[in-house]
Formats: structure tokens, sequence, C-alpha cells
């Protein structure tokens, strides 16, 4: 197993240099100047010689290799720069805009474990009945609707009409419900298909059987096939933490949570590349190290049933 | 499959709604009862009555109007992204996973870097991509999406690629074109509708969420998530104004997963 988790390992590593190069390379697909973005902020009307000062301030006029190093060296030993738009330390801005997002996601990631784990379990017992198919109808109604907007209507319901929580801030947990739920109510769908199927998998297998026929208790009996079934959720479940990161954008602007995502958003209308990198590269190595946790998770608890894959 | 898909209640249902989707956007003039830019800052927050069913917005602009056209605007957009992102992706993934090799391997390695990135985090970072923002939309969700389709669509070529069938068809003096046109891909057809019918789903979903952050196209279009951008305020004052948008999208996005799900249940059975 410790040889499976090195060769993961390698891996990793490949992967997170290749997305500090994508990132690189993705913020500098747009046409978008960021010196002049400055310069205007700047001077208002300013000059082309204004504009290649600026540029050559910010070191944007060296070739796009050198750049990349730099950027890349830098932020190994995390600088990421300043903001062109505030000017501030770009860590100071994303170690306070982090620290809301991480608690919603992560709130959205329980609700999610508690929606799916239970509905799972319902739809796999009930197969083909009133449950099952309602789940799955429940399911479909969930993966095709926007977070934004089921953040507005629990808003609307909850913080309106009964006014149980608050309309806006994220000072307490409790500021942190709706939007979790809000996040996790569209992962939810997949979730619950997934493990229904592992489920029924499971029970539907040889060993199984084989158990039953020696007389092993149920208890026991569940306890494997839940060892067989989980893998699949795990992995899903910490795929869907990375994607509500990223959705956290929407549900933290419905919320007015001062988040990653609307840190992102931000540097977006502002033209902030410097800024941009740092959101997207924090936001890609946070999905890449949870799958990477939920498969070393799910290699300790199925070893047998590894087979290649990537991360 | 015709007769299967008719024989399911699901799909017929998703298929219909599908169908009234296309339909309200082709036919939008027909349907609308007003123009959906008319200003009418007099007329603003109408209540309905005949000529304005639904209201009007701040702007004294026909929600209802804007509701129909909003099919328009987000499918215009849903549809070439999804053509691009299908040809891609399919073209990709099967020749990596039919040409196989290092060809392959490479693809396994760029496809989990690609995939290190939810497509959501991809999609909005490149939206400034073009001057016409409708083009920077379909682009940005295709490069945000072509892997994670790509890697589904390898997964069936690479188990069609090893059938007896191919391996008769090489035999009996197909040329590998040929194999892949007329045997592979009419074979896992069903499989990418299932893929691309969901799919489609998620763009338009997508694209609300574009325009809901300011991202998305030209202001003032009419357009589903737009209608959010002052939600803030509607949500004391009109809160119905922020429900239909959200129906409309729970509509549309909802007609193709239906559709794509009864057909994944039809290729591959549920179990139950």
């Amino acid at each position: 197993m410790s040889k499976r988790i090195l060769a993961r390992l390698g891996l990793l590593i490949v992967v997170l240099f290749g997305v500090t190069v994508l990132t690189f390379f993705y913020t500098n697909l747009s046409p978008v100047d960021a010196a002049e973005a400055l310069a205007v902020r700047r001077y208002n009307r300013p000059t082309a010689q204004q504009v290649e000062l600026v540029r050559e301030e910010l070191g944007l006029d060296q070739p796009i290799l050198q750049q990349y190093g730099s950027w890349l060296w830098n932020a190994l030993h995390g600088d990421f720069g300043n903001s062109y738009n505030t000017g501030r330390p770009i860590v100071e801005e994303l170690t306070a805009a982090i620290r809301p997002t991480l608690v919603m996601a992560a709130m959205a990631l329980l609700f999610a474990t508690l929606i799916s784990i239970p509905l799972g379990v319902l739809s796999a017992s009930r197969k083909g009945g009133l449950s099952d198919r309602s789940i799955y109808l429940f399911g479909i109604i969930c993966m095709s609707l926007p977070n934004y907007w089921i953040g507005f209507m629990l808003l609307l319901a909850f913080a309106v009409y009964l006014p149980i929580f608050s309309i806006m801030g994220a000072d307490s947990l409790k500021d942190f419900v709706l939007p979790a739920l809000a996040l996790a109510i569209p992962m939810a769908a997949g979730n619950i298909r997934v493990f229904r199927s592992s489920l029924l998998d499971g029970y539907n297998s040889d060993f199984v059987l084989y158990a039953r026929a020696r007389g092993v208790s149920e208890w026991k009996i569940a306890n494997l096939v839940s060892r067989f079934a989980l893998p699949p959720l795990i992995t899903m479940l910490a795929q869907s933490f990375g994607f509500m990161i990223a959705g956290s954008a929407m549900v933290e602007s419905v919320f007015s949570i001062p988040g990653l995502g609307s840190m992102l958003v931000t540097a977006l209308g502002a033209r902030d590349t410097i800024t941009i990198n740092a959101c997207v590269l924090l936001t890609a190595v946070i999905f890449v190290l949870v799958n990477f946790i939920a498969d070393c998770v799910n290699a300790f608890l199925n070893p047998q049933n590894q087979k290649g894959g990537g991360l | 499959m015709i007769r299967k898909i008719m024989h399911r209640p699901q799909a017929v249902l998703g298929l219909a709604m599908m169908l009234l989707v296309f339909l309200v956007m082709l036919l939008a003039p027909v349907f609308a009862p007003n123009d959906p830019m008319q200003l009418n800052v007099a007329h603003s927050f109408a209540p309905p009555d005949a000529q304005y069913p639904l209201g009007t917005d701040e702007l004294g602009r026909c929600i209802l109007s804007r509701l129909i056209y909003g099919a328009r605007a987000s499918l215009s957009i849903a549809l070439p992204t999804l053509l691009l992102l299908a040809v891609i992706s399919t073209v990709v993934a099967t020749l990596c996973a039919y040409v196989g090799g290092a060809l392959d391997r490479m693809f396994e390695v760029v496809s989990n870097i690609f995939m290190a990135f939810p497509p959501f985090l991809v999609a909005i970072t490149l939206v400034g991509l073009f001057e016409s923002k409708a083009a920077s939309i379909v682009l940005s969700i295709v490069i945000a999406m072509w892997v994670w389709n790509a890697r589904v669509v390898r997964t069936h070529v690479l188990r069609e690629r090893n059938q007896p069938y191919v391996i008769t068809c090489r035999m009996s003096g197909c040329s590998e074109l040929r194999i892949v046109f007329r045997h592979i891909i009419p074979n896992i057809l069903p499989h990418l509708l299932v893929l691309y019918s969901t799919g489609l789903s998620s763009i338009i979903i997508m694209i609300s969420s574009y325009a809901f952050l300011g991202l998305g196209l030209e202001t003032g279009t009419a357009e589903w998530g737009a209608m959010f951008v002052n939600a803030n305020k509607l949500i004391f004052s009109h809160p119905l104004f922020l429900v239909y948008p959200g129906l409309c999208i729970l509509f549309a996005a909802a007609g193709f997963n239906l559709f794509g799900e009864a057909l994944r249940d039809i290729c591959a059975p549920r179990e139950g």
C-alpha cells in the first residue's frame, strides 16, 4: 500500500507542477492587459509612456517564461506579490478570504454527506419502490438548480418570511448554514446515485451471499458492504468539495460573504491578473489535495479494489 | 431504441420539456406579449395585468417577455457550446483511446492536470477571452469542460476497441477510419447522448451563473441569470421576481436531465 501511495505522491507532484503552468497559462490566455488596466486606474487617461512604465514596474515586459519562473519561485516561498488593485499583499487577502469559504465548504460537505448517505441507503433498500423513485426525482430536481437560486429561495423562506437566520453576515457558524445548504443541495444528487448503486452492487455480490450462507450477522455484513460501497462515495464527496469551493463565487455573492469566490470575482472585474492567478492556484491546489486525501482513505478502506486511475 | 424511449414516461416527459424549451426559443417573438427591451420607467413594478401578465421590473420591462426571451439567450449560447464541446471531446478522446500507447498515456497525464481545476473556476477565469462576450462564454465553457467529457468518452472507446467485432472488421479489411466512424462511434452514441444531454443542463446553469455574477452578456440582455442583478433589494419588495427565472432554469435544465438520465437507464439499466 505504501508503494501505491508513493506512486500517487509522484503523480501528485507532477500534477501540482502542471497546475502552476496551467494556472499561469489560463490567466495569460485572456487578452486583458493588466498594465493598461492599472495605468488607467492610476492616471485616469494614461499616455502610452505611462502604460509602459507600469508594465515595467509590474515586470510584465519580461519574457513570459521568465515571468512564470519568478512567479513560481515566489509562490513556492509563500509570496504571491501585491494585488494590482488594492496594493496589499495577496497572501494577507487570501488568508482572510479563504477562512469563510473553507468553513462554508466544510459545512456543505457535512450536509452533502448527511443528505446522501441516508437517502442512498433508503433508496437502495427500497429499490424500485416509491421512496426510491421519489429520491431519484428529488435528485434530478437538485441537479437542475443553480446554487445561487437555492440560496435566494432559502433566504426568502428562512430569513425573510421566517426570520430564523440573518440575511447577511459571516460571523457565527449559524450564518453559514443557509449558504452551505445552497452549495450542498446540487451536489447531493450525484452522490446519492453513486452510493445507491455501489450499495446494491455490494449487496448483490458473491461475498455477501457467502457470508449470509455462513450465518454472518447482518450487522457484520453491513460493515463489509460499507467498506466496499464507501470508496466511490468518498471520491465523489472529495470532488464535490472542490466544486463547492469553485461554486462559492455565486453563493458568497448571494449571502454577502467576503470569501475566496468573491475575491476572485472582484479580481476578475478589476483585471487584477496577479490576484486571479493566486485564487485559481489556491483553489486548484485544494481540489487536488482533497482528491489525493480521498484516494488515500479509499486505499486504506479497501486495499484490493484499487485499479490505476488518476488523482 | 426509439421505442424504448417512448415506453418510458420519464424520457417522454423530458423530451416534451426539451421540445417546449426549443419551441419557446424559436418562437419567442410570437409568445412574448411585449418587447423584452422596451423601457418604461414610468411603468416600473407594475402589478400583473392583461398587458403584462407577470408585471414589470424596475425599468418597466415586461417580465414574462424577458423570461421567454431568456430561453433564447440561454440556448443560443448553450447549443453552440455543446456542439463545440461534443466535437472536441469526442475527437480527442477517440483518437487517444483508439490509437492507444504513448498518446493515450500522455492524455492521461494531461487530463489529470486539466482536471485539477473545477470547471466553473476555469470558465469564469477565462471569461474575458474575446471582444464578443457570447464567444468568450462559449469558448471558456468549452475549455473548462472538454476534459471531463473526454474522459467519459475515452472510457467508452476503450471498452469498444477490443471487442470481437472490431477485430473481425479489421480482419475483413475495414480501414481504421471506417471502424471508428461506422462501428465504434455508432455503438457508443447512446452513451454520448446521455453525456451531452445532461451536459447541456449544466451548461445552461453555468451560463446563468455567469450572468448572475455580472460576467455574462451585454448589460440589459434578457437572460435568466441576469434577472438576479438587483436581487438583494428585490428579495424584500418583489420576491416573486426571483422565483420566476429560477423556475425557468429549473424547467429547462430538468428537461435535459430527465431525458439524459432516462437514456442512461436504457443504456445501462439501473438496478431496480
